[in-house]
């Protein structure tokens, strides 16, 4: 948990919220991750990597992303991060300093790869 | 130490034993026979460890070997093989008396003893037989039919052959043996405990002898000079979160500065031996400056009371559920009952204790954590493991499972060994005693439940009213996934226009509730059901009468406003009906004297695919023509090898024997959800069928008819599959409305008792559930699934209590027994479901979610004691018989 206050919770808050990106209705989990992998698009990457603080994804971060997509596609989980690396051939260095909030909560929220999960709702 | 001949099947060895070395030690350590089960702590309590010596069945654990000079020792492994097996096993096989088989090695060495004195015994002495052997999955009557099928087949009377459905016939809606039930049979399916490692260290915990208490230090410097100590570790040394978070962070591996329940992990001590961890544990010295003990939830509400964890209230979840105006349709009520109800927390009580071994896989930066644990989740808790302890290259995978009823939902020895094993970068093994694994798992939630419900003069149910208060432990776990599911299901099996429910979820010093078979309808339906029963009696309506007419139809919404368009249930109570009715005149004739019999009924519609849900599964096609199916599919004893094979045969057309599963491992699976909500037939079925249809497709418009042809034509082999379920999104926080499951399975039990008015005590004749499970895909799977949940639904009502700190073994369990099964009859109907896998929804669950109230409205029916508090103890029972005097 983090250092915000004390809050409460109910069930707007511990499974599923419905949110407009890229000028659709999309359903996301608590952390902003996508629910369903197939309602991402363009426009959905570049509204979750402005929210990351990428103004404009960089032709390195769109390599990075359609890997994380394509692994995703073929093996139905998000790729570990040495995988990443042979896949992309780059550092993890240099992975982690194109998307300042990390391979998780940057590349692969980016990237649309859902959160595994224990209940729906 | 003392030498000591034994002949161990067959072989002669010798042992150099210390006196107090145990025949089961032996075996398992020594001999690597690791067919040969423990679960109780070597008290004799479970019959897991049977087997047979100087032909009669033992439990070895309380076998000193010095006592066994020149003793002939038959164990499950000397029996027979998967490709030679006994007769026995066969038997077990063919009767669906597997289900996690943990407990399949000594129930079938005990039948062995058995059959070997008396090769036609009845069921009282096979009973007898088996008498000190526990099982948690079956409820017994399949392991009696096992049992008497041998029996058969020794006597010659029918052979394995004869019984065994044709391999090559249809698929659907017959009983083929599952996939793993003959590696279970013959002790050879590796459990976590049975994992051979090289040199591995082994784990002790120090935990909070306190309730609640600020940790002021812990001083480790005694226990990492004992013997054989490797080193000791505390929270300091884990450089992650340190947070196991399936829903919020709240709970931490090891304590920091404050501990919230008896139990809590503080110090992480690896060993040589088990023994001098266990030693060099308990040196670790703790203190604490304790603080106030929330008790209940009530207590944690209280003004004033003391906030447990720093993010969230004491009232850390509510949520209301409003549909119509339930105010002004109860005072526009015929009758209205209304009543306090609670239910107990309690244990799944899985056979198998915790259990998890890990290691490092390769060298240096690059080496991979490797965790072998029971998750019936495993990719999210792989995914916890990697923020909680900061190193990402984890791999989970799952052994064979001793059952785990939603335990397995939530983490606990799996962190403590993999931190264990990240920190000392050596393999370990965490098994802790029966008594650790009681302390330290999760619960069944309490419940308390203030009920209101309503009728008119028709007897049409009016509304409903429940405010209630869910104990959550002192850690979230799937705390609020709990309330939610009892919300989606509130409303039962019944049209209800107007509700008005409150749900609140309070953190307590309690144990931390969790999953647990059904989690969250159970509780409810205790109170929906029993005033069910109560607002019969007032409008003087037959229960299920009553029950029927207020049954909702296809066109109507539940309490979340969610619409049906199909529900079988009218259909379920005719079907019933002539037995409920036999029952009702049997028991009307027992009514005089001391023993008074009655009969009871409790119904639910329990949910199978939730808003928002999805599956996810590959096939591949393999070069000889056979089909590899990938999901993370956990099978603690359900008998999803067997619906996955099932279904994969006959969608695709290959034979069973050429179906292959890979299941259990992080790095070789897709995501697929937990294995739990009785999910998996529905999300990982439909999955299936979708990603073979997908194949099918591909082959179709190549032209291809093998795998080589596929290849050829520039193909893809591998294939994805993923059901979706069609509605998704929160309920609304405010009304509580909104999607609820897009299936439901449909249930009526009906119990039959005796109840003995001068001691309490309750004697289950026979329970009965009519159930529409959609498509029957394996009916002794099917079958198998409601004798359990009958049996831990009865325990639920009458037995089972976990105490925390109390509860510390099977016999304080109160584990049922053979002597405590009970007569069970299944009435089936079959109604496909139009969005199942082939009609086809889960069963897993509902079979226990209305058994309860239905032992409570019987007792209730024989001698007028209703209870409201859950066990229905003997004490209760009479303090309720006097209070109506």
């Amino acid at each position: 948990m983090g250092d915000e206050a004390p809050r409460h919770l109910d069930s707007s808050n511990v499974g599923q919220r419905v949110r407009v990106l890229g000028g659709k209705e999309v359903l996301l989990d608590k952390e902003d991750f996508l629910w369903h992998p197939e309602d991402w698009t363009e426009e959905v990457a570049a509204e979750l990597a402005r929210e990351s603080g990428i103004e404009v994804l960089s032709e390195v971060q769109w390599r990075v992303i359609r890997f994380l997509r394509e692994y995703f596609a073929y093996h139905g989980r998000a790729p570990l991060n040495r995988d990443l690396k042979a896949g992309l051939n780059m550092t993890l260095m240099e992975l982690e300093s194109v998307f300042p909030e990390g391979i998780r909560r940057g590349a692969r929220r980016v990237a649309g790869l859902p959160n595994p999960r224990m209940c729906s709702g | 130490m003392e030498k000591v001949m034994l002949k161990v099947n067959g072989r002669v060895r010798q042992f150099i034993v210390e006196p107090d070395r145990v025949l089961l030690d032996v075996l398992r350590e020594d001999l690597r026979l690791t067919g040969t089960k423990q679960s109780c702590d070597r008290k004799g309590q479970c019959g897991a460890c049977t087997v047979i010596v100087n032909g009669k069945a033992v439990r070895s654990c309380l076998q000193k070997v010095k006592n066994l000079a020149n003793a002939e020792v038959i164990t499950i492994e000397g029996l027979g093989t998967p490709e030679n097996p006994h007769l026995i096993q066969e038997a077990f096989c063919l009767s669906g008396a597997i289900q996690c088989g943990f407990c399949t090695p000594g129930m079938i060495m005990a039948t062995k003893a058995l059959l070997d004195r008396n090769p036609n015994p009845d069921e009282g002495e096979i009973k007898k037989a088996l008498e000190h052997n526990l099982c948690r999955c079956t409820g017994y009557a399949r392991i009696i039919d096992a049992v008497k099928l041998a029996g058969r087949f020794m006597r010659g009377e029918t052979t394995p052959g004869a019984v065994r459905p044709d391999p090559h016939g249809p698929k659907i809606g017959v009983s083929h043996p599952r996939p793993s039930a003959m590696i279970k049979a013959c002790g050879l399916a590796e459990f976590g405990a049975d994992i051979l490692l090289q040199d591995p260290l082994e784990v002790a915990v120090t935990r909070s002898t306190e309730h609640h208490a600020r940790v002021t230090s812990i001083d480790t410097s005694a226990a990492e000079k004992m013997a054989g100590v490797l080193g000791v570790m505390t929270s300091k040394d884990i450089k992650g979160t340190n947070r196991i978070k399936i829903m919020v962070g709240d709970q931490p591996i090891l304590a920091e500065n404050k501990v919230q329940c008896l139990g809590d992990a503080i110090a992480i001590v690896v060993a040589r031996t088990k023994k001098e961890a266990l030693e060099a544990a308990a040196t670790v010295k703790v203190t604490y400056e304790p603080l106030p003990v929330l008790r209940s939830p009530q207590e944690a509400m209280a003004d004033g009371a003391v906030q447990i964890h720093p993010d969230l209230p004491n009232l850390c979840f509510s949520q209301p559920q409003i549909k119509g105006d339930a105010s002004t349709a109860f005072a526009a009520s015929a009758a209205v009952v209304q009543a306090d109800f609670s239910t107990q927390c309690n244990h799944q009580a899985p056979l198998e204790p915790e259990v998890t071994v890990a290691y490092m896989e390769g060298e240096g930066e690059d080496a991979q954590l490797v965790v072998v644990g029971r998750s019936i989740e495993i990719h999210l808790h792989m995914s916890n493991l990697q923020e909680a302890l900061g190193y990402e290259n984890v791999r989970y995978e799952e052994p064979y499972s001793g059952g785990q009823f939603g335990q397995k939902s939530a983490m606990n020895t799996e962190a403590i060994a993999a931190a264990a094993a990240l920190h000392f970068k050596r393999a370990v093994r965490y098994i802790p005693s029966l008594e650790e694994s009681l302390l330290v798992s999760t619960k069944r939630h309490p419940f308390y439940l203030k009920t209101r419900l309503g009728a008119d003069k028709n007897g049409k149910l009016t509304a409903i009213d429940i405010d209630y208060i869910v104990d959550n432990g002192a850690y979230m776990v799937i705390g609020g996934y709990v309330v939610m599911r009892s919300l989606w299901m509130l409303s039962g099996s019944y049209n209800i226009p107007n509700v008005n429910v409150l749900a609140r979820l309070v953190y307590t010093n309690n144990p931390a509730g969790g999953a647990a078979r059904g989690a969250g309808p159970p509780q409810v339906t205790f109170a929906l059901e029993s005033a069910m029963d109560m607002l019969a009696e007032k409008i003087g309506m037959d229960p299920l009468e009553f029950r029927r007419i207020n049954s909702l139809l296809p066109g109507q919404s539940v309490s979340t406003g969610h619409v049906y368009d199909e529900w079988p249930f009218p259909e379920l109570c005719d079907s019933i009906r002539p037995t409920y009715e036999r029952a009702k005149k049997e028991a009307a004739a027992s009514k005089s004297g001391a023993l008074k019999r009655g009969v009871g009924i409790g119904t639910h519609a329990f949910g199978i695919g939730g808003p928002g849900d999805e599956g996810r599964v590959f096939v591949e096609l393999d070069p000889d023509g056979g089909m590899t199916i990938f999901c993370a599919v956990a099978d603690p004893g359900e008998g999803n090898d067997s619906m996955l094979t099932q279904i994969g045969s006959h969608v695709s057309g290959i034979p069973m024997e050429k179906i292959r599963l890979v299941t259990r491992d992080t790095d070789r699976t897709p995501g697929m959800g937990p294995a739990a909500a009785s999910r998996m037939t529905y999300m990982a079925g439909g999955s299936l069928i979708l990603a073979i249809e997908e194949m099918k497709k591909a082959m179709k418009e190549t032209g291809a008819t093998s795998y080589e042809d596929l290849k050829k034509a520039g193909k893809p082999t591998r294939f994805m599959g993923s059901k979706k379920t069609e509605k998704e999104g929160p309920l609304d926080p405010k009304t509580g409305q909104g999607p609820s499951f897009e299936s439901r399975i449909h249930a009526i039990q009906m119990a039959e008792v005796e109840v003995n008015t001068e001691t309490g005590e309750v004697r289950v004749i026979r329970v009965t559930t009519a159930v529409d499970p959609g498509k029957v895909l394996n009916p002794n799977n099917v079958v198998g699934q409601l004798h359990g949940g009958m049996d831990q639904g009865v325990g639920y009502a009458l037995r089972e209590e976990y105490v925390h700190g109390k509860t510390k073994d099977w016999n304080t369990f109160k584990f049922p027994t053979m002597k405590t099964a009970f007569d069970m009859d299944v009435i089936i109907n079959e109604t496909p479901r139009k969005r199942g896998p082939l009609g086809a929804v889960g069963i897993g669950e509902m079979t226990m979610v209305c058994t309860a109230p239905a032992v409570i409205n019987a007792i209730y029916d024989a001698c007028g004691a209703r209870i409201y508090h859950l066990p229905a103890t003997p004490e209760k029972i009479k303090a309720a018989l006097a209070s109506k005097k």
